[in-house]
C-alpha cells in the first residue's frame, strides 16, 4: 500500500463511528486467524515431539500484534517480541520462515543457529529479539537514528513489550533515549496480566501503565486488546503520529493471556476470576462475531477463509518438515563476519 | 503403507521424562493430523501427545502409568505415502546465502542502506582492634615458604624442561644419552645450547646404527640404572658340585646349580626379591628365575618356572631348551618375562668377579665367576689342598635390600651348592 | 611537535569524522565545549555539529542505540565515560552486538570505547581493565592499544571493521605517553608486536603493562640478560603464533596483565603456549596479575595492587632461575 493511502485509512479510522469497520478490519481478521491457525498447528507439532526447543504463542494477543504490524511500511522498523506472530506477519515475514525456524530447518532465515521467536531479519526491518526484555527498545532507536541521519524521511519504528517487560532497566534506558532523541517511536505495552506466572501485583504498583507516558515525554493511549476495531484505530493513530513527528507513542492495552507462558507451560495459576475479566474475551472470536453481525462475510465465507490458510499454513509446515537439518560439521563456526579477525584458540583449528 | 513413530515431545525445557495418564486411541483407530491421542503428566502439568500426521493408529507401545523418556516411540500411525513423505528428507537444499527474499524491502536492500562516504575524634575513627587479623598461632596459618612438596631432583642435573626434552624426542636421545653433558644451566641443568653443543661435538665421529637387541638391552639397563644398585661377594667351593654333576646324566651346568641354589634359598627368604614401588613392597606368588645368555650382539634371559618347586634333574631339559633358543634369538615373550631374580654366568668369559645389573623389573642378580684351582688351607691335615674355587656375587636394589639380608641370602646360596645332592 | 596518547584518540576521532559521513561518537558529557570526561572529544563536537551527541546517563541504551545504528549501515562510536561502567551495557555489548552477526548475518559495526586501567586515587569503579570479560564472548574484536602510534592507527582501523570493537584505551597512557608525531605507517589489527626483542625470557602483555614490562627489560639488560617483550596489541583474536615465536626463541614466558587474576588475558596466553608450545619451554609459564581484591583507592595501595616494575622484576627472576 501506497504511504499516502496508508495515511489516509488512518484518519478515516480515527473518524469512522464504531459500527463502521476500519478498511483494514477484514485484511487484520485474516492473518489474525492464520496467525491463530499457524500457532495451534506449531503447538501441535510441539506435543507431536516434532519441535526442538519452545513454542510461544500469541493466543489473545493477535488483535493487538497485527495492528502493531499492519501500518508498518517498508523503511520501518519493527521490534516483534514473543507474541507477535500477527503482527510479524502483517509486516510481511512469510509463513515458511516461521516454520523453517521452528522446525530447525538450515534453509531458514536463522539457520539453526536460534530458534522460535528469536528469528528477525534485520535487513527487512524486522529485528531477531534476544531474550533480555527491553534490549531492543535502543537498538530501534539507534535505527531509527540512523535512517535520520541518513536523510530518510516518513519511517517509523515499533516496538512491542508486556506488563512485564516494561519494569526492566533496558526498557527504562531506551524509552528515555526515545524521547531525548526525539525519534519516531511506537511502543505497544500488552498487559496480558502474567509475566509468565507472575500477576500484576507483583509486576509494578501504578494505577496504570500509560500514566508513565508522561513521565517520559510521550503521548499516551490505552486500548481494549481484544477489540481489533479499537486496535486499529488506536495504534492506527499512533503510529500516524509517530509518522508526522509528534513524540514517541506508548500505547498500553490490556488482554488475557489465553495459552501458557510458553506450550510446555499449563498456565495452571490464571485464576478463575481473572477468566471472567472482559480483558479475558477471545480477540478473534470477537473478530469474528463483529464479521457475522456487520456482515461483512457470511459463514460460508469464514469457512472458506478458514480452509485457504489451513492449506497455507500445511504447505509452509511440510516444506520446512521435509529441509535438512544444519549439520554441526558443516558449520561456519564463526561469530565475526570479518574473517581474518576470527580467534583461533588452538593451531589444530 | 509407512508407519510413523508417535514421540514423546520434550514438553518444558528440562523435562527428561514423563508418565502416561491416558492412552485415547487403540490400534485400528483412525485418528486425524493433531488430534490429542495420549495424555501425559510431567512436573509442570498434565499435556496431550497429538499425533504427527493422520493416519490409522498401528500400534501402541506405551502404557498408562508408564514413564517414558523424551524421544521415546510411543506408538505409529499408519500413514498414506503423501503424509509419510513429509518425514521424508528431500535432497539438501544449501543454506542459503543470504535471507529469503519474501519479506518487503530485502532486495531493496542497497537502496537504504549506506550513504556515500566523502572519501574513504569524631565516631568515623578507625577502631584498629576491629579490623580483621590473623590470630597469632592459629591452625589457619598458610605455610610461607611458598614451596610445593617436590621430590628432590626436579631440577639441576636430574631435570630436563620440556624444551630439552622436546629435541630429546625428536632425536631419540635418552637422559642417559646426555650423561656426558655438563650442564651449563641453572643448578648444572642442561640447556637446549649445552645440548646441541654435545650433538655438534659428536658429529662426525665413526657411527652405526645399533641392533635391536642392542637397543633393548641398553633400554632395559638404562631404565635399571635409575635405582640405587649395590653388590656383594663371597668364595665357593665347586668341587661337590663338579663332583655331583660327573654323576648325573643329563649333566646339568654349574649355572644351573647355582639358579637351583638361589630359587631355594629365596623360597626361606622370600622378601629379598621383593620390588619396591611406591609405598609398597611387592611379592610374587611363584619363584622364577631367569637366565641371561649370551646372544649375538645382546643378552637374553629367558626364565625357569618354579624353580624352587622342581628338582635339579627335572630342570636340566628345560634350562637346555630354553638356553638353545635363546642363543637362536628364538625365545616368545612368554618365555622371558615374569622372572624375580636372574643369574649371570660371566665366569663363562673366563671372568672372575663382576658387578652385573639386575633386571630393570626385578631385585636381585645372582653372578658367578669361573672357577679355578686355588690352594685352600686344610687344618686336619695341616697343609695346603687344591680346590675349585669361584666367586659368586649378588647385586641388589637397596631400596629393597641392605648388605645383610644380601649377605644372609648369598652365605644360604653357598651352602646350598655345597650339598649338591640335596638340589 | 609532540602528541598525546589522547590526543592521537581525538585525531583519529576527527579524522574519521571527517572522511567518513557513517561516523557519529555517541556517550555521556562528549559534546559542546566540555569535550568528556577526558577531553578525547574536545572540540569535535563544535567542528562536526550534529556528529557529537551527549546522551543521558544510561550505558545499556547507548550501546543499543549504536547496534541500531550500526545495523542500519552506520559507524558509531561508543565512548563509555570508564570502562567499568560498560558492565551496565554488557546485555548489550555481549548478546545483542556480538551474536547479531552469527544469529542474522547482519554485521553490527559498531566502536565502544573504553577508557581503561588504573590511575592514582581512582579507587574500585573508576580502574577496571575489562578485556579478559569482553574477550570471552564470541563475536566481537578486543583492542588493547598500548602506544600513541597504535591509538591513532587501531581505533581508525577499529572503526572500520565490520564487527564489534571493544577498544580499550588505557588512562594513565592518556597524558604520560607521548610521540614526535603521528604515524604514517601501522601494523595490521590482530598482530602482536615485539617491542623489544631478547633471548632470555618473553614477557607477553599489553595495555599499560608494556610500559612497566619495558622499564624490567631494560634494567635486565644491564646484568647481561635480555628479555624479549612481546605487545599483544589485540587481545582477541590473539596472536599466538607470534607469542609461540617469542618463546621458541627464549624458552621462557611471563605474562602480565593489569586485569584481576582469575582468568583473563594472561592465562589465555598461558593457556596457548602450554597446549601449543609446551615443547618450546625451559621453565614452567608465569603470569603475574592484579590482585584478586576490588581495586584500592590509596596509591600506597593501589601501586601494590597492580602488578609494577618491582614485582615484575622479582616475577622475571624467578622464571630465569627454574
Amino acid at each position: 500500500m501506497a504511504k499516502s493511502e496508508m495515511l489516509q485509512t488512518a484518519e478515516r479510522g480515527a473518524s469512522i463511528s464504531k459500527k463502521a469497520p476500519h478498511e483494514k478490519y477484514l485484511e487484520a481478521f485474516r492473518i489474525m486467524l492464520q496467525t491463530r491457525i499457524f500457532e495451534e498447528k506449531l503447538a501441535s507439532l510441539y506435543r507431536g515431539g516434532l519441535i526442538t526447543g519452545g513454542v510461544y504463542l500469541g493466543k489473545g494477543q493477535e488483535a493487538v500484534s497485527v495492528a502493531c504490524g499492519i501500518f508498518l511500511q517498508k523503511g520501518d522498523v519493527f521490534a516483534p517480541l514473543i507474541r507477535d506472530q500477527a503482527g510479524r506477519s502483517a509486516f510481511g515475514e512469510p509463513l515458511i520462515d516461521v516454520a523453517r525456524t521452528y522446525l530447525g530447518s538450515r534453509s531458514g532465515p536463522m539457520r539453526g543457529r536460534d530458534g522460535n521467536i528469536h528469528r528477525g531479519c534485520p535487513k527487512a526491518g524486522q529485528l531477531a529479539m534476544i531474550s533480555h526484555l527491553g534490549a531492543m527498545v535502543s537498538v530501534v532507536v539507534g535505527k531509527l537514528m540512523a535512517k535520520r541521519m541518513k536523510g530518510e524521511k516518513g519511517f517509523i519504528g515499533l516496538t512491542t513489550i508486556g506488563e512485564g517487560g516494561m519494569q526492566t532497566g533496558a526498557t527504562h534506558e531506551g524509552m528515555n533515549i526515545a524521547a531525548v532523541e526525539h525519534v519516531p517511536l511506537v511502543m505497544v505495552a500488552t498487559n496480558n496480566h502474567y509475566a509468565y506466572s507472575t500477576p500484576n501485583d507483583r509486576q509494578f504498583a501504578c494505577a496504570d501503565l500509560v500514566d508513565r507516558a508522561k513521565g517520559y515525554g510521550y503521548e499516551g493511549s490505552s486500548v481494549d486488546g481484544t477489540d481489533l476495531a479499537q486496535c486499529l484505530e488506536v495504534i492506527g493513530a499512533a503510529v500516524k503520529r509517530a509518522r508526522a513527528g509528534r513524540p514517541p507513542q506508548l500505547v498500553v492495552t490490556s488482554t488475557l493471556r489465553l495459552a501458557g507462558h510458553g506450550e510446555h507451560d499449563d498456565a495452571s495459576y490464571v485464576t478463575e476470576d481473572i477468566r471472567r475479566e472482559p480483558f479475558a474475551k477471545d480477540a478473534l472470536q470477537r473478530t469474528e462475531q463483529f464479521i457475522l453481525e456487520h456482515e461483512l462475510l457470511d459463514r460460508a465465507g469464514l469457512q472458506q477463509i478458514r480452509a485457504e490458510i489451513t492449506a497455507e499454513v500445511d504447505e509452509a509446515v511440510s516444506t520446512a518438515q521435509q529441509e535438512d537439518a544444519p549439520v554441526g560439521s558443516e558449520e561456519d563456526w564463526c561469530a565475526v563476519s570479518t574473517r581474518a579477525l576470527a580467534d583461533r584458540p588452538s593451531l589444530a583449528e | 503403507m509407512p508407519k510413523i513413530p508417535i514421540t514423546m515431545p520434550q514438553l518444558g525445557e528440562s523435562m527428561a521424562e514423563a508418565t502416561i495418564v491416558a492412552i485415547k486411541v487403540q490400534p485400528g483407530d483412525k485418528v486425524s493430523a493433531d488430534q490429542e491421542i495420549i495424555e501425559v503428566e510431567t512436573d509442570k502439568a498434565v499435556m496431550g501427545v497429538t499425533t504427527p500426521c493422520a493416519g490409522e493408529i498401528a500400534k501402541i507401545d506405551a502404557e498408562v502409568k508408564g514413564t517414558y523418556a523424551v524421544g521415546a516411540v510411543l506408538g505409529y500411525v499408519e500413514a498414506s505415502e503423501a503424509d509419510a513423505a513429509r518425514f521424508q528428507k528431500r535432497a539438501p537444499e544449501p543454506p542459503k546465502g543470504d535471507v529469503a527474499k519474501e519479506v518487503p524491502g530485502r532486495e531493496e536492500e542497497s537502496a537504504t542502506a549506506v550513504k556515500t562516504q566523502n572519501g574513504s575524634g569524631s565516631h568515623f575513627q578507625v577502631d584498629e582492634t576491629a579490623l580483621p587479623q590473623v590470630a597469632a598461632g592459629s591452625h589457619f596459618q598458610v605455610d610461607q615458604s611458598g614451596v610445593l612438596p617436590v621430590p628432590a631432583g626436579t631440577k639441576g642435573a636430574g631435570y630436563f624442561s620440556p624444551r630439552v626434552r622436546a629435541r630429546m624426542t625428536e632425536l631419540q636421545l635418552t637422559q642417559a644419552d646426555l650423561a656426558g653433558i655438563a650442564g651449563s644451566g641453572n643448578a648444572g641443568r642442561v640447556t637446549i645450547k649445552d645440548l646441541e653443543n654435545f650433538l655438534g661435538g659428536i658429529e662426525g665421529q665413526p657411527a652405526e646404527k645399533p641392533s635391536a637387541i642392542r637397543t633393548g638391552v641398553a633400554d632395559a639397563m638404562r631404565r635399571s640404572w635409575t635405582r640405587p644398585l649395590a653388590t656383594v661377594g663371597l668364595s665357593v667351593c665347586l668341587d661337590p658340585v663338579l663332583q655331583d654333576r660327573a654323576k648325573r646324566d643329563p649333566k646339568p651346568g654349574p649355572a644351573l646349580y647355582a639358579l637351583r641354589a638361589l630359587a631355594l634359598a629365596l623360597a626361606e627368604q622370600p622378601n629379598a626379591a621383593a620390588r619396591l614401588i611406591g609405598g609398597r613392597a611387592i611379592r610374587s606368588e611363584s619363584i622364577d628365575i631367569g637366565v641371561a645368555v649370551e646372544a649375538q650382539d645382546g643378552i637374553m634371559v629367558p626364565v625357569i618356572r618354579n624353580a624352587d618347586k622342581t628338582s635339579l634333574a627335572d630342570l636340566t631339559g628345560r634350562y637346555t631348551e630354553l638356553v638353545d633358543l635363546a642363543r637362536r634369538r628364538r625365545l616368545t615373550g612368554d618365555m622371558t618375562s615374569g622372572g624375580i631374580a636372574s643369574i649371570s654366568n660371566f665366569g663363562t668369559f673366563g671372568l672372575e668377579w663382576g658387578t652385573p645389573i639386575p633386571l630393570p623389573d626385578q631385585t636381585l642378580l645372582l653372578g658367578l665367576g669361573m672357577g679355578k684351582k686355588v690352594p685352600a688351607w686344610d687344618e686336619s691335615r695341616g697343609g695346603f689342598v687344591p680346590r675349585t674355587e669361584a666367586q659368586v656375587t649378588l647385586s641388589f636394589d637397596h631400596r629393597s635390600l641392605d648388605g645383610g639380608g644380601a649377605g644372609r641370602l648369598l652365605k644360604r646360596i653357598v651352602e646350598l651348592l655345597g650339598e649338591p645332592a640335596k638340589l | 611537535m609532540s602528541v598525546t596518547y589522547l590526543e592521537a584518540i581525538r585525531e583519529a576521532q576527527a579524522k574519521l569524522l571527517r572522511e567518513d559521513d557513517r561516523v557519529f561518537i555517541y556517550g555521556q558529557d562528549i559534546a559542546g565545549k566540555f569535550g568528556g570526561a577526558f577531553k578525547a572529544t574536545k572540540g569535535l563536537a563544535e567542528q562536526f555539529p550534529g556528529r557529537v551527541l551527549n546522551t543521558p546517563i544510561s550505558e545499556d541504551a547507548m550501546v543499543g542505540t549504536a547496534i541500531g545504528a550500526a545495523m542500519e549501515g552506520m559507524r558509531p562510536i561508543v565512548e563509555m565515560q570508564f570502562a567499568d561502567f560498560s558492565s551496565i551495557a554488557l546485555n548489550q555489548i555481549l548478546n545483542n552486538a556480538g551474536t547479531q552477526f552469527w544469529r542474522t548475518q547482519t554485521p553490527c559495526p559498531i566502536t565502544v570505547r573504553l577508557p581503561s586501567g588504573g590511575t592514582k586515587g581512582s579507587g574500585p569503579f573508576h580502574s577496571q581493565s575489562m578485556e579478559g570479560i569482553y574477550s570471552h564472548y564470541p563475536g566481537l574484536v578486543v583492542l588493547t592499544p598500548a602506544t600513541v602510534e597504535d591509538a591513532y592507527t587501531m581505533l581508525i582501523d577499529a572503526v572500520a571493521i565490520d564487527d564489534p570493537v571493544i577498544y580499550c584505551e588505557h588512562k594513565y597512557l592518556y597524558y604520560h605517553l607521548k610521540a614526535d608525531a603521528l604515524p604514517t605507517e601501522k601494523l595490521p589489527i590482530g598482530k602482536a608486536r615485539v617491542v623489544r626483542p631478547g633471548r632470555d625470557l618473553s614477557i607477553v602483555t599489553n595495555s599499560a603493562m608494556v610500559h612497566e614490562a619495558l622499564a624490567v627489560a631494560q634494567q635486565f639488560s644491564a646484568e647481561g640478560i635480555e628479555i624479549e617483550v612481546v605487545d599483544l596489541r589485540s587481545v582477541k583474536p590473539l596472536d599466538t603464533d607470534t607469542v609461540l615465536a617469542s618463546v621458541a626463541r627464549t624458552g621462557r614466558l611471563l605474562c602480565v596483565g593489569e586485569a584481576f587474576p582469575w582468568g583473563g588475558v594472561t592465562a589465555e596466553v598461558i593457556a596457548r603456549v602450554a597446549s601449543e608450545g609446551f615443547h618450546l619451554l625451559d621453565a614452567a609459564p608465569a603470569r603475574i596479575n592484579a590482585k584478586d581484591t576490588p581495586i584500592p583507592y590509596h596509591p600506597n595501595l593501589w601501586s601494590e595492587h597492580r602488578p609494577n616494575a618491582k614485582t615484575i622484576a622479582a616475577k622475571a627472576r624467578q622464571v630465569l632461575q627454574e
